[in-house]
């Protein structure tokens, strides 16, 4: 290969030569060193025909295999003046773990078709469940449990509003809508006459409470929240009242069944004490705190 | 093996989606309505930097995708009816779901939509519904992402949409390797538009309408025994 071919990329060496200089007459010291630039101007011109040989390669397999743009030959093998990828318009965050796991976590689901509780999946008959509260709220259950039966159908362990209280049930998952998951908890000390709602493992609300009295006590067990009412005339239930899925066994007979609430007062000066017919009565202020805090389907734990 | 159906027509094992389609028989109607109204939400811009109209309406749609997926790995963990690897890619994808969620709502800020109510007919239940309902789900975004790369205009937000789409399309072949199906077969995944997004969710019911919403507030007379 000629230096003219080569031209541009290295110092052309035989201005370096000494005018009309014969081998013989360089001193030894001049003669490696002129060796020396020999040996790598052969390596440049052997890379340089590698590259060519790989550039004519690769436009060669592009224009065979119908690539859009055949790569030419002349142009350089690596392109620096690409522009480089537009930055995202999203500042997407690290993914992060759920801050309550499923063990403080539960679940309701509403009555999407009215249907059968039955003791076990296809087993006996509990009860007939409805799509209205007595107040004429959805009607929810509470979820504990999922089971798939012989025939490939879901059924959904669910905790009922019913007399004896605790009495838990199955449902087809089919007759539910979807399912809402809550992480706070209600727990009523009927000792201690208070109310503390958890969020997972934080306190967020203490308030003294008004329990049943005797001959209508306050029922116990674990229960959940169905509906939140407001705006009625009763001022003996406070600004807000919360049903729940407890019934009095002792007021069987009153309007709708004894169902227990949890709701405001006008006689504040009674609580803490021993003063309901099972409900749980709450100071004005604090039933309204408890409004803004606990949302619906909440667990009950009345002991 | 018998190769499974992988798509959402395929997903009810109980009949459940089936009878809540037929049990609202203009859920559908309605739902597509009001996801193409969300789809199509377009919001006069409000600042320099917010996206133009047309990118905007392709964020939100995209949040409402995201919504769904984030809602049903989410409920999926909460629930803790999954087990092993499954609920191990349950937890995991819900996490980057839920991320892509916060990052879109921080770009749209204020005219991002509200969070829809799902009913996923008990499909974050059972390990096997789950793992069939969440490939759909995942296909359904990488076909939807694809479809709307042509009408992005800004190429910050279609650069963040194709950063999206391949994390989407990982998640699809982590899912089917759990079901024991080959992660990839074919050489071209077809882009699918946003009417056939939106009517496939629709069809199976998985967003509620307000209308059919539980009412859970009522201005009523309490009943309890006081």
């Amino acid at each position: 290969m000629s230096e003219r071919a080569s031209g541009p990329l290295w110092k052309p060496v035989a201005s370096a030569a000494p005018p009309g200089g014969a081998r013989s007459e360089l001193p030894p010291e001049a003669r490696a060193r002129r060796r020396a630039r020999a040996r790598r101007r052969g390596l440049v011109l052997l890379l340089i025909a590698v590259v060519a040989l790989a550039v004519v390669a690769t436009a060669s397999s592009a224009v065979v295999s119908g690539a859009a743009e055949p790569v030419s030959v002349s142009a350089p093998a690596l392109r620096t003046d690409v522009p480089g990828a537009p930055g995202s318009a999203l500042a997407v965050p690290s993914p992060r773990a759920m801050p309550t796991p499923a063990a403080h976590t539960a679940a309701w689901a509403p009555v999407r078709r009215p249907t059968v509780a039955r003791r076990v999946p296809r087993g006996h008959r509990v009860t007939r469940v409805g799509l209205r509260t007595p107040e004429g709220t959805t009607n929810l259950l509470e979820v504990i449990g999922r089971r798939t039966d012989a025939q490939g159908r879901l059924w959904a362990h669910v905790r009922l509003a019913v007399l004896p209280n605790d009495t838990t049930a199955w449902v087809p998952r089919s007759a539910l809508g979807g399912i809402t998951t809550v992480r706070t908890h209600l727990y009523v000390d009927l000792d201690a006459r208070t109310a503390t709602l958890m969020r997972g493992d934080e306190m967020v609300l203490r308030a003294p409470v008004g329990v049943g009295r005797s001959g209508a006590a306050t029922p116990t067990g674990r229960f959940y929240v169905r509906n939140r009412l407001t705006t009625y005339r009763s001022k003996a239930y406070g600004p807000v009242a919360f049903g729940t899925s407890a019934r009095s066994a002792d007021l069987t007979e009153w309007p709708a069944g004894g169902y227990i609430g949890i709701h405001g007062t006008d006689q504040p000066e009674l609580i803490p004490g021993r003063v309901s017919h099972g409900c749980i009565r709450m100071r004005n202020a604090d039933i309204r705190r408890l409004a803004r805090l606990m949302p619906i389907g909440t667990p009950v734990t009345i002991g | 093996m018998t190769r499974p159906r992988l798509d959402l027509a395929a997903i009810d094992r109980d009949g459940a989606v089936r009878e809540a389609a037929d049990a609202t028989s203009t859920r559908a109607a309605l739902l597509g309505g009001a996801l193409a109204a969300i789809g199509a939400l377009a919001l006069p811009s409000v600042a320099a930097a917010a996206p133009a109209p047309r990118d905007r309406s392709v964020l939100t749609y995209a949040l409402s995708l995201e919504y769904l997926q984030d809602a049903f790995y989410t409920e999926a963990e909460r629930l803790g009816a999954l087990q092993g690897k499954v609920a191990d890619a349950a937890r995991v994808l819900g996490q980057t779901e839920r991320a892509h969620v916060k990052a879109f709502r921080a770009l749209l800020g204020s005219s991002a939509p509200a969070r829809p109510r799902f009913d996923f007919h008990g499909t974050t239940e059972d390990e096997l519904a789950f793992l069939h309902t969440a490939v759909a789900l995942e296909d359904l975004c990488v076909g939807a992402y694809a479809g709307q790369a042509t009408r992005i205009r800004s190429p910050e937000i279609l650069q963040a949409a194709v950063d999206i789409h391949s994390v989407e399309a990982r998640h699809a072949a982590w899912l089917r390797r759990l079901l024991d199906v080959r992660p990839t077969e074919g050489s071209l995944d077809e882009p699918r538009g946003r009417r056939s997004v939106i009517g496939t969710i629709a069809a199976r019911g998985f967003v509620v309408d307000a209308s059919d919403a539980p009412t859970t507030h009522r201005r009523a007379s309490p009943l309890f025994t006081g």
